[in-house]
């Protein structure tokens, strides 16, 4: 997936990537966002995720790790903070072409859904979409448990979550002296 | 007997608040329950169990300028025990007293639930999942809130906090039972119960009520009260309980 490099609006760690995706769609960006996760220990880590918006209203997701679009790209970048995320604005004709590409299209709500895990934010971002973006009430969520399914089903990805999650516990044991306990 | 379980779930706005107030109403109809608010960072049991207008809270406690039993309150059959929410407050409060106060609630009750923060980035925000005997971890059916929850597991099993059960909360579609044993794999308890999304919870929220007070026949008061129901408390001795959180002192950091 190519695009110009656009004006960088915002670049900063956030633990939740909700934060982003509703301050994008606060000020209506039309451009796009890069995600890297910080976890260095999780698989997908040295791949970052890409999402781009018209008027604050995600379009298509690309993860560069996988090289997987749409929403199994919002599968692999699923994985927990912090993000480095970087936001750039672009002008519309430029995303043209990227946009015009079937398979990296995702459904308006479902980054808030996948990424945020916030149905709200979902929810104000479908209302934001045009008409034609707008899913049939209620189809777009339906899907989603199938989404946390996929998810719950990639043993090795929920094993590194695991894993990692064990040794911050430890070190921060440590750190905090909570060891004796 | 007494038992205290945290009610956790690592990612914010999961309903920890509102779980933690509806899991002791629905208890206290078989134990004597204390419900604790423990995110001392972001009070807000207060507000869900008609206390915004308390006066001595969690907060004075940990400040030592007031006694365990002056910041508790009979409401809708528990015993809770609110956080203040002012900045000075929560400065002036010393986290790492919250064991003492554990303690001295330990002595007269059978179940504490401990309501908290949702993090676990600072030592005050991990104390209620380290002290409790069993954690109650509130999930929604999303990615990121089930993966918070895999970590709150990995903090809870490393201080030797078991996983009392999963609990489900704003549950929007049909299906959550497919969701819920393919998350069931992963973690080392039960799933107590699946609660809908629901307006009630909202409501009861907005008129400073909990959930079971405002409409206890709707359906997600329904299902808390089965969530309650399927968690079975365990026996403890009081006094043990009470002598290990004592004993357990944690050394201030340099
Ligand atoms: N089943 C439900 N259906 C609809 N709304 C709910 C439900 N459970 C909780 N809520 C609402 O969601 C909001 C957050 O709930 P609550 O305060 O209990 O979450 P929390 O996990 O304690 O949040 P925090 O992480 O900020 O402490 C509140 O407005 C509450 O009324
Ligand atoms: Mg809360």
């Amino acid at each position: 997936m190519k695009l110009p490099q656009g004006r960088l609006r915002k670049s900063r760690v956030v633990t939740d990537p909700r934060e982003p995706l509703a301050d994008v769609l606060d000020r209506a960006v039309t451009g796009y966002a890069v995600f890297e996760p910080q976890d260095s220990l999780l698989l997908d880590a040295d791949g970052r995720g890409v999402v781009t918006f018209v008027d604050g209203v995600p379009v298509v997701a690309y993860h560069t790790g996988t090289d997987r679009g749409g929403p199994p790209a919002l599968a692999d970048l699923a994985v927990p903070g912090p993000y480095h995320v970087s936001v750039f604005e672009l002008d519309g004709a430029d995303l043209g072409p990227v946009h015009d590409v079937e398979d990296l299209r995702v459904p308006p709500g479902m980054p808030a859904e996948r990424l945020a895990g916030d149905p709200a934010l979902a929810d104000s971002t479908r209302r934001a979409a045009p008409p034609e973006r707008r899913a049939p009430a209620g189809t777009e969520a339906a899907d989603d448990h199938g989404a946390v399914e996929a998810f719950l089903e990639d043993e090795e990805k929920i094993e590194a979550i695991r894993e990692q999650a064990r040794q911050e516990a430890k070190q921060r044991a440590a750190e905090w002296e909570l060891n004796d306990t | 007997m007494v038992e205290v379980f945290a009610v956790a779930s690592g990612k914010g706005g999961t309903g920890k608040t509102t779980s933690t107030v509806a899991l002791g109403m629905a208890l206290s109809e078989r134990y004597d329950v204390t419900v604790v608010d423990a995110d001392t960072g972001m009070a807000n049991m207060l507000f869900h169990a008609g206390l915004s207008d308390a006066e001595t809270t969690l907060h004075d406690v940990l400040a030592e300028s007031a006694s365990v039993e002056a910041a508790t309150y009979e409401r809708f059959g528990m015993t809770v025990v609110p956080c203040g929410t002012s900045l000075d407050g929560f400065r002036d409060a010393d986290p790492s007293r919250l064991r003492e106060v554990v303690a001295r609630l330990a002595a007269d009750t059978d179940v504490i639930l401990l309501d908290s923060p949702p993090a676990l980035d600072s030592r005050a925000a991990v104390l209620p999942v380290v002290m409790a005997d069993r954690t109650v971890i509130v999930l929604q059916p999303t990615i990121p809130a089930i993966s918070d929850g895999l970590k709150v597991q990995e903090y809870a099993t490393s201080y030797d906090t078991d996983v009392a059960g999963l609990l489900f909360n704003k549950v929007r579609e049909d299906g959550i039972e497919r969701v819920a044993e393919k998350t069931e794999r992963y973690f080392e308890g039960p799933t107590l119960g699946a609660v809908p999304e629901s307006e009630r919870a909202r409501e009861a929220r907005r008129a400073g009520r909990p959930l079971l007070a405002h409409a206890p026949h709707c359906d997600a008061a329904a299902a808390y009260r089965r969530a309650a129901d399927s968690l079975s408390v365990r026996d403890g001795q009081s006094g043990e309980v009470a002598d290990r959180f004592r004993s357990a002192v944690i050394p201030e950091p340099p």
